[in-house]
C-alpha cells in the first residue's frame, strides 16, 4: 500500500516538474512578445545607455540562449535580480510577500471554513425552510458582491463609522482582520453550497438511514456519518482555491496597503519586470500542484472506496 | 493498511498548516515610529547611481548629503526675508563652501571637515571623484545621467566609451566577481590607444537620429583596439588611492575588443600577430579626460564644458550623491544597500526594510547637523491605492500624504492641515506633428485654443491647478514665460477653417493616447468633449498601459499623446530642453533651426538676464508652433498633521524630512 | 411509482393503446420546464434577467439622456455629482453654433443631407454621433423611433449623475448592454471551445484523452490574469489592431472573444468526464454498430445529453465572467471609454466613496444592479441544475 502510495507521489512529482517547466517556457515567449520591455523608462534615453543596461540584465543575449540560462538558473531554485525593486532578488520579494499572503490565507481559510461547513449543514438540516432559505441567500449574495465593492464598505463601516479597525497595513493581527474577512467571504459561501449539495447527497444514501434506524440522535448522524461524506466536493475544492488564497489577492493588497504577493502578479506584468513576473507564476504553479497532491491524498482517507491512482 | 498510514499523512498536513499559522501569527506589533508618510509605490532602490523617481528622492534625500542640498531659504543661516522664504535654494551640506572661475567653468568645493559617514569615517574629495564616476560608468546606465555628461567636460565620452587613437584609456578586463555590480570590478589596465581596427561602417542614409544613435553604438561595440598598456605603480598601503601610471614608459602593445567584436572577422592582418583579447570596457582614461578630480582630500574640482547657472542646484539633486567606497567595493551591489551593510553620511539611516511595506528611518548620530535633526524615527509606506492613503490619513495612521483621491480634493482644501500651490511641473499633450492634420500649424493652434483649460482645472483636476499658456510653470524668479492663445472658440474655429476644416468637415478622426488612470481618463474625455463641442471634430480614447504607452510614444506611434514633465532644478532649462531637435525627449517629431540656437546660445551666456531673454525666445518659438498643448501646472496636493511643522509648500515640491518637528 | 397496467382482456387493442398514448406522460424538457415554473427563486430570477435584457436591448428607444455627455459648465449647466432627483430634462447637443436640442440639429442634419449635391460627400458628423458613441444601425433606428415617440423630453436622473455631471441612468443601462454582451459572448465562446474540446477528448479517451487533458492542466496552472494582461497588451499592439480592424473584428470584440478563451477549461472538464460516462451507453454502441462516424456520434448523439449540464455550468459561469471584467475595469484594463460598463461603474463609484463625504448613489446603483444581476443568475442556475437533472436535484 504504502509503495503504490509513494509511486503515485513519484509520479505526481515528476509530472509536476513537467508542467512547471511548460509554464516556465510558456510564460518566458509569452513575456518577450509583448510591446514594451522592461527597460522602456520613464524618460527617453539614449541608445548608449539602454544598451548597457540592457547589457546588464544579460538581456542582449541572443534569445535561445537567454532562455537556457534562465532555465538553469531557475532550476536551480534562484530566480534572479528583479528589475523593479532592484535591490532585492525575486526570491527574496516572493518570499516575504509569501508570508503576508499565507498569514492572510489561513486566517481566510479557518475562517471560510468555519463559517462555510456549519452553515451548510444547518442548511442541509433544515432543507426547505426558512433557515435554508436565508443562509442560501446570504451565501449567492457572497458569491454575487465584487470584493473590491465589499472591501470599500467594510472599510467605511468598521473603519469610520464604528471605528474597531484600522483602514490598512501591516504589523498587527488587528490588521488581519478586515482583509481576512473580506477575503474569506466568496469562499465561505462558495463552501456553504458545496457543504449543503454534498450534504443533501449523502443524507439520501443507505448507511444514513440505517444509522437512522439505529436509533442514533439526528446531529450525531449529521456530523459524524454525514459530514465526512459530504466532504469530499469541499476538499476538491479547497485544492486549487487554497493555492489561489495563498497566493494573495491583488485588489485586498491594494484596498488594505498589504505587502502581500497578489499585487506582483499583475504589477510585475505591467512593469515588465520579467523575472519577477515568471518567479510569481512559478510559485502559483507549484502551489498549485502541491495542493492538488494533497486534495488526491485526502480524498483516499476521506473515502474508503477511491482507491488511489484511479 | 489503511490505518497505518491516516497518521503519517495527516502528521504531514497538518505540521504544514501549522507552520504556514505560525508565520501568520508572529506578525508581532511594531512601535509606530514617530512620523509616518506615503511614499507611493515601492522604491526601486536606494542607490543614488540607480535610482530615478520622486518616492526614491525621498528617502535617498533623508540617508544621503551632496555636496549641496537645496532647502527653502528660510532655513539658511543669517537669512535676510526677500522674496519667498520657502523658494529652494541650494545651501552648503558637505561641501561648506565653493568657489568658481572667472569663466564659469570651474567649480571648486571645500568638503566639510565635520562630514562623516555612519562608520565615522570621513567624507572626503575623493568619495566624490569615485562616485561620481560609478554614475557615469557606462554599467550603471541611470537615465538621469545627463545630468552630468551634459555639463561636464569629458563626462559624455567616458559614459558612451568614445576612444579614438591617440587617447589614454582604461582596460577593464572580464574576470569580475559578481557580474551584476554597476562599476569595474575587474582587473584594470591602463594605456595609449595607438589603432582603432573599424568594423565596416553601417548605412546611415533616411534614419531617424536615435536609430543612427543606435547604429552608431553598435558600431562601435564592434571595433577593435590596439593598445599600448603602461605599468602601474600601486600603492599598497593604500587600497583605494588612485593608481600611479607612467604615462611616459613604453608599453606592451595588445589588442582588446568588446565581446561583439570577438567573432568577427575584420580588419586584415594585425601588426605583429596580437591575439585579440576580450575586455568588457574600453573607456577614455577618467582622471586624465574627464573634468572631476580631487585636488586633495578636502578639495573636490569640477570643470563645466560651458557655464551652468544652475550648477548648485544640480549639485543638490540625489543622483549626484555620494556613497561609501569601501563597503559598496566589499559587499557589491545589491548587498551594500541592505539596512545592516548600508553607510550614509545623510541625517538619517535605515533601520530596517520591508519589500512593498516599509522603510524606517533611524536619526544617524554621526551626521555633522544632528543637532538639527528632531525627529527620531520616520517611516516610510509604500501605498498605491489614493482611497488608502486617505483613509489611514484620516484615521491616524499616517501623518503626511501627497495624493489623495480627486473626488475628496474640494473637501480637504478647506482644511487647515492643506498643503497646495504650484509645482514645478506641467501637464500637456504631445502632438505628432509628423502625422497629417497635425502638421498644419493652424490645426494646432485650433486645437490649443478650442481647450477650455480653466474648465478642466476647476471641474476636473480642483486641487488648485493653474490653466496652462506656456510650457515653463510661473514661479521662477526672473523668468517671464511668453504665451501662447488663450481659450477663444471663435478664433479656433476660424483657424480651423482655414486650415480647410471649416466646421469640422472633413477632420480625421484622431486618437489622444494616455496611460491607465483614472484622472488621464477623465480629463481626456473632457478634452474629447472640448474639441467636440467647440470645433465640430471628433477624436477617440486610446488608453495603453504604462509601458506600452512608453513605447508607442517614444516611437512615435501615436497623434495626440498624454504626458507631464517635472522639472529636476528650478530652472527653464529643464523644460525647453525637451523640445530641441531630435532630443531624445522631445518625440513630437517637431523641430526648429532657431529654437535650437537660442537654447544653445543660453548654455553658454554667462549673463543672467541675457540668458533668460535666449530661453524665453526659445519659448516664444515653442508656443507659437505648438507642438505640444500646455493644459496645466501642477499643484502640490499634501497634508500633513497639524501636530508638525517644518513643511513648507515649496515649487519643487520637495520637503526635507530632517527638517520636520514635532509641535509642542 | 406507478403499478404495471392488468392487461384487461375484454378491453380492445386499440383502446389499450389510447391507454399508452395517454400514458407516455410528459417529455423530459416539458417536465423541466414544469420543474422550474414551481422553483419560485429561480423564476423570478429568469424573469428579472428577461427584463434585464430586454431593457439592455432597447436602452436606444428609452428616453435617457446621453451616457457621455458632460455637464461641466457654471451655474445649470454644471451638473457634476448631483444626487438623485425627479426633474425631467431634455436632451441637447452642443455644438460650435451652441446648444440645441437634439430634434433640432437632427432635422438641420436631415435639411443638409438633403441639399448637398448628389455624390458629395457630407463630411458633417452626425448628430447622434456627438453623443452615443459607436451606434449600429438598429440603434440608429432606435434613437430615432425614440425622438419619435419621446421627442427631447428625457428622463429625469434617477440614479444621480457623476464626477463629469453625465447621467448614471443612462450610463448604467448602456453599461448593462456591455456587460450583459461580455457575459454572454464570453461565455457562449468558452461553451463551444469547451464542448468541443471535451467531447472529443472523452469520446476518444486514452492516449489523446490524457494528452488533452494534460494541456487543460497545464492552461489552468498559469495564473489568468498573467495570460490576459500580455494577450491584450499583444492584440492591442498597433500593427495586429491595424490588421484585425480590417477584418472588423474591434477591441471590444477581442476581449470578448479573449475572456472565453480562458474561461472554457472548466467547460471542457465538466463535458468530458460526462462523456465518458455515455461513451459506452447502449444508444451509442447502436449508433456505430450501425456505421455512424465519429463526428456524427459526437454531434447528433452526444451533445444533446450534454444541454442539460451545459446550460447549468454556462448560467454559474456568466457571473464569473462578468465579475471578471469588473475585476478588470479596477485596474483599468476593461472595456474602453467612452464604452461603460458595470466593472467602470461600479469602480467609479467606489473611488467616490471616502470617509468625508459619500456619493453614496454612485456605487449604490451600479453595485445593486450587478449583485441583482449575478445573484438572479445564481439562483437560476441552481434552478435549471434542479430541473434539468432531477439525478442531482434534491428530493
Amino acid at each position: 500500500m504504502l509503495r503504490t502510495l509513494t509511486w503515485f507521489v513519484v509520479q505526481r512529482v515528476l509530472w509536476s516538474c513537467a508542467t512547471l517547466w511548460l509554464v516556465f517556457t510558456a510564460t518566458f515567449f509569452l513575456m518577450r512578445l509583448v510591446p514594451g520591455g522592461p527597460f522602456q523608462l520613464d524618460r527617453n534615453v539614449s541608445p548608449e545607455i539602454r544598451r548597457n543596461l540592457i547589457a546588464r540584465f544579460r538581456m542582449d543575449l541572443p534569445l535561445p540562449q537567454q532562455y537556457w540560462e534562465h532555465l538553469f538558473r531557475t532550476a536551480r531554485g534562484d530566480l534572479g535580480p528583479s528589475f523593479t525593486i532592484a535591490d532585492y532578488s525575486v526570491n527574496e520579494i516572493l518570499g516575504q510577500g509569501f508570508v503576508v499572503s499565507s498569514a492572510l490565507g489561513v486566517f481566510a481559510l479557518l475562517g471560510a471554513l468555519g463559517l462555510g461547513v456549519p452553515a451548510g449543514v444547518l442548511s442541509a438540516a433544515y432543507r426547505g425552510r426558512s433557515v435554508d432559505r436565508w443562509v442560501m441567500l446570504l451565501a449567492t449574495l457572497g458569491i454575487a458582491v465584487p470584493n473590491f465593492v465589499l472591501a470599500s464598505l467594510c472599510i467605511l463601516v468598521f473603519v469610520f463609522v464604528v471605528p474597531v479597525f484600522p483602514a490598512g497595513g501591516w504589523g498587527t493581527w488587528r490588521q488581519l482582520v478586515l482583509p481576512s474577512a473580506c477575503l474569506a467571504a466568496p469562499f465561505a459561501a462558495y463552501i456553504a453550497r458545496l457543504t449543503r449539495t454534498g450534504m443533501l447527497e449523502v443524507l439520501g444514501q443507505d448507511y444514513i438511514r440505517l444509522a437512522r434506524a439505529k436509533g442514533l440522535r439526528s446531529s450525531a448522524i449529521l456530523v459524524r456519518h454525514a459530514l465526512r461524506g459530504a466532504m469530499l466536493p469541499v476538499v476538491s475544492y479547497l485544492g486549487p482555491t487554497t493555492a489561489g488564497i495563498l497566493t494573495g489577492s491583488l485588489v485586498l493588497e491594494k484596498v488594505f496597503a498589504l505587502p502581500g504577493m497578489g499585487s506582483h502578479f499583475v504589477d510585475a506584468a505591467l512593469q515588465r519586470d520579467f523575472t519577477l513576473a515568471m518567479g510569481a507564476v512559478l510559485v502559483y504553479t507549484l502551489l498549485l500542484s502541491v495542493m492538488m497532491l494533497i486534495v488526491d491524498i485526502s480524498y483516499v482517507l476521506l473515502d474508503p472506496r477511491v482507491k488511489i491512482g484511479e | 493498511m489503511y490505518l497505518t498510514r491516516r497518521p503519517w499523512f495527516l502528521l504531514v498536513t497538518s505540521i504544514g498548516f501549522l507552520g504556514l499559522f505560525w508565520s501568520a501569527l508572529r506578525v508581532g506589533t511594531l512601535a509606530p515610529a514617530e512620523f509616518s508618510f506615503a511614499n507611493g509605490a515601492d522604491i526601486k532602490s536606494i542607490d543614488p547611481a540607480i535610482v530615478t523617481g520622486h518616492p526614491e528622492g525621498r528617502i535617498i534625500n533623508a540617508v544621503f548629503e551632496g555636496l549641496y542640498r537645496n532647502l527653502p531659504a528660510h532655513t539658511l543661516p543669517g537669512y535676510q526675508p526677500d522674496g519667498d522664504p520657502n523658494r529652494m535654494v541650494p545651501q552648503p551640506a558637505m561641501a561648506e563652501r565653493y568657489d568658481r572661475s572667472a569663466d564659469g567653468l570651474t567649480y571648486t568645493f571645500h568638503i566639510r571637515p565635520s562630514a562623516r559617514w555612519s562608520d565615522g569615517s570621513r567624507v572626503t574629495a575623493h568619495d566624490f571623484v569615485w562616485s561620481w564616476k560609478r554614475f557615469l560608468h557606462p554599467d550603471t546606465a541611470n537615465q538621469y545621467v545627463y545630468q552630468l555628461t551634459s555639463y561636464v567636460s569629458g563626462a559624455k565620452a567616458f559614459n558612451t566609451s568614445q576612444v579614438g587613437p591617440g587617447d589614454r584609456v582604461e582596460v577593464e578586463l572580464p574576470d569580475r566577481l559578481r557580474p551584476y555590480d554597476p562599476f569595474p570590478t575587474g582587473t584594470m589596465l591602463y594605456g595609449v590607444v595607438r589603432r582603432r581596427i573599424e568594423a565596416p561602417r553601417p548605412a546611415m542614409e533616411g534614419l531617424r537620429r536615435a536609430e543612427q544613435d543606435e547604429k552608431l553604438a553598435e558600431w562601435h561595440r564592434r571595433c577593435k583596439f590596439e593598445v599600448d598598456i603602461v605599468p602601474v605603480v600601486r600603492n599598497d598601503d593604500e587600497p583605494h588611492s588612485t593608481p600611479q601610471i607612467d604615462w611616459a614608459a613604453a608599453g606592451e602593445r595588445r589588442v582588446f575588443a568588446k565581446q561583439d567584436a570577438l567573432a568577427d572577422d575584420m580588419g586584415g592582418p594585425l601588426e605583429g600577430h596580437h591575439p585579440t583579447e576580450e575586455c568588457l570596457h574600453i573607456l577614455p582614461h577618467f582622471d586624465s579626460s574627464v573634468g572631476i578630480r580631487a585636488i586633495d582630500a578636502n578639495t573636490f574640482e569640477v570643470r563645466l564644458d560651458h557655464p551652468t547657472a544652475y550648477f548648485l542646484e544640480l549639485c543638490g539633486f540625489y543622483v549626484l550623491y555620494p556613497v561609501h567606497r569601501p563597503s559598496v567595493e566589499r559587499f557589491g551591489y545589491p548587498a551594500w544597500t541592505r539596512p545592516e551593510h548600508l553607510v550614509t553620511n545623510g541625517p538619517y539611516s535605515i533601520a530596517f526594510r520591508r519589500i512593498r511595506d516599509r522603510i524606517r528611518l533611524q536619526k544617524s548620530p554621526t551626521y555633522w547637523n544632528a543637532k538639527e535633526v528632531a525627529l527620531n524615527t520616520i517611516d516610510a509606506l509604500a501605498l498605491s491605492s489614493q482611497t488608502t492613503m486617505l483613509n489611514m490619513y484620516l484615521n491616524g495612521q499616517l501623518d503626511w500624504i501627497d495624493d489623495p483621491p480627486q473626488t475628496a480634493i474640494p473637501d480637504l482644501r478647506q482644511r487647515s492641515d492643506w498643503h497646495g500651490g504650484v509645482r514645478l511641473g506641467t501637464y500637456f499633450f504631445r502632438l505628432n506633428v509628423n502625422k497629417p492634420p497635425l502638421d498644419n500649424v493652424q490645426v494646432r493652434r485650433a486645437l490649443n485654443q478650442a481647450l477650455n483649460k480653466q474648465q478642466i482645472c476647476e471641474s476636473v483636476t480642483r486641487a488648485g491647478e493653474v490653466a496652462a499658456r506656456s510650457l515653463v510653470p510661473p514661479g521662477l524668479s526672473d523668468y517671464q514665460a511668453p504665451l501662447c492663445d488663450d481659450y477663444d472658440v471663435a478664433a479656433a474655429q476660424q483657424l480651423l477653417a482655414d486650415a480647410g476644416y471649416a466646421g469640422g468637415r472633413g477632420f480625421p478622426r484622431l486618437e489622444i493616447l494616455y496611460n491607465t488612470s483614472e484622472s488621464h481618463r477623465t480629463i481626456a474625455e473632457v478634452v474629447q468633449q472640448q474639441w467636440n463641442q467647440n470645433l465640430g471634430i471628433h477624436v477617440d480614447l486610446r488608453n495603453r498601459e504604462w509601458k506600452v504607452y512608453l513605447d508607442d510614444t517614444q516611437s512615435q506611434k501615436y497623434e495626440i499623446s498624454r504626458a507631464a514633465w517635472i522639472g529636476d532644478y528650478p530652472d527653464p532649462n529643464t523644460f525647453l530642453d525637451m523640445f530641441v531637435t531630435q532630443g531624445p525627449n522631445n518625440m513630437t517629431g517637431w523641430g526648429n533651426l532657431r529654437y535650437d540656437e537660442a537654447l544653445a546660445g543660453s548654455q553658454q551666456e554667462l549673463d543672467p538676464q541675457r540668458r533668460l531673454e535666449l530661453l524665453a525666445e526659445a519659448e516664444r518659438i515653442l508656443m507659437a508652433e505648438l507642438p505640444i498643448l500646455p493644459i496645466y501646472f501642477y499643484a502640490s496636493k499634501n497634508l500633513v498633521r497639524a501636530d508638525f511643522s517644518g513643511f513648507s509648500e515649496n515649487l519643487l515640491d520637495v520637503h526635507p524630512l530632517h527638517l520636520l518637528r514635532r509641535r509642542r | 411509482m406507478w403499478e404495471l397496467p392488468r392487461i384487461d382482456e375484454t378491453k380492445s387493442y386499440g383502446h389499450m393503446l389510447a391507454e399508452a398514448r395517454a400514458m407516455r406522460g410528459t417529455s423530459l424538457s416539458r417536465d423541466a420546464w414544469t420543474r422550474l415554473r414551481r422553483n419560485r427563486a429561480a423564476w423570478i430570477s429568469a424573469m428579472f434577467l428577461l427584463c434585464l435584457s430586454v431593457l439592455a436591448v432597447l436602452t436606444p428607444l428609452l428616453p435617457l439622456d446621453s451616457p457621455q455627455r458632460q455637464y461641466l459648465g457654471s451655474g445649470a449647466a454644471n451638473r457634476q455629482l448631483l444626487p438623485p432627483s425627479w426633474k425631467g430634462g431634455r436632451i441637447e447637443i452642443d455644438g460650435p453654433g451652441g446648444t440645441i436640442p437634439l430634434s433640432v440639429a437632427l432635422r438641420r442634419y436631415d435639411e443638409l443631407l438633403r441639399h448637398s449635391t448628389v455624390g458629395a460627400k457630407v463630411e458633417v458628423m452626425h448628430p447622434f454621433l456627438r453623443l452615443w458613441h459607436d451606434l449600429r444601425p438598429v440603434d440608429y433606428v432606435l434613437v430615432r423611433c425614440r425622438l419619435r415617440c419621446f421627442g427631447d423630453w428625457c428622463l429625469p436622473s434617477w440614479c444621480g449623475t457623476d464626477q463629469l455631471g453625465r447621467d448614471v441612468l443612462s450610463r448604467l443601462l448602456w453599461g448593462t448592454r456591455v456587460s450583459l454582451s461580455v457575459g454572454a459572448i464570453a461565455g457562449c465562446v468558452s461553451l463551444v471551445i469547451g464542448v468541443f474540446y471535451g467531447a472529443i477528448a472523452g469520446y476518444f479517451g486514452g492516449f489523446v484523452d490524457a494528452m488533452m487533458m494534460r494541456f487543460v492542466d497545464v492552461l489552468s496552472s498559469i495564473p489568468f490574469i498573467f495570460v490576459v494582461i500580455f494577450a491584450i497588451t499583444v492584440l492591442g499592439k498597433e500593427e495586429i489592431r491595424a490588421e484585425l480592424q480590417r477584418h472588423g473584428i474591434e477591441r471590444i470584440a477581442i476581449f470578448y472573444l479573449l475572456i472565453g478563451a480562458i474561461y472554457w477549461l472548466t467547460m471542457a472538464r465538466v463535458v468530458r468526464g460526462q462523456v465518458i460516462s455515455l461513451r459506452n451507453e447502449p444508444f451509442v454502441e447502436a449508433a456505430r454498430v450501425l456505421g455512424a462516424g465519429h463526428v456524427r456520434i459526437i454531434l447528433f448523439h452526444l451533445l444533446p445529453n450534454l444541454i442539460s449540464i451545459v446550460i447549468v455550468y454556462l448560467t454559474l459561469m456568466i457571473p464569473s465572467i462578468i465579475l471578471f471584467e469588473a475585476f478588470l475595469s479596477f485596474l483599468g484594463l476593461g472595456v474602453e471609454p467612452p464604452n461603460v460598463s458595470w466593472g467602470i461603474l461600479a469602480n467609479d463609484g467606489i473611488q467616490a466613496i471616502t470617509p468625508l463625504r459619500s456619493y453614496w448613489w454612485l456605487v449604490f446603483f451600479p453595485g445593486l444592479t450587478l449583485s441583482m444581476t449575478l445573484l438572479a443568475l445564481n439562483f437560476l442556475g441552481d434552478g435549471l441544475r434542479d430541473a434539468l437533472d432531477p439525478r442531482l436535484r434534491q428530493h
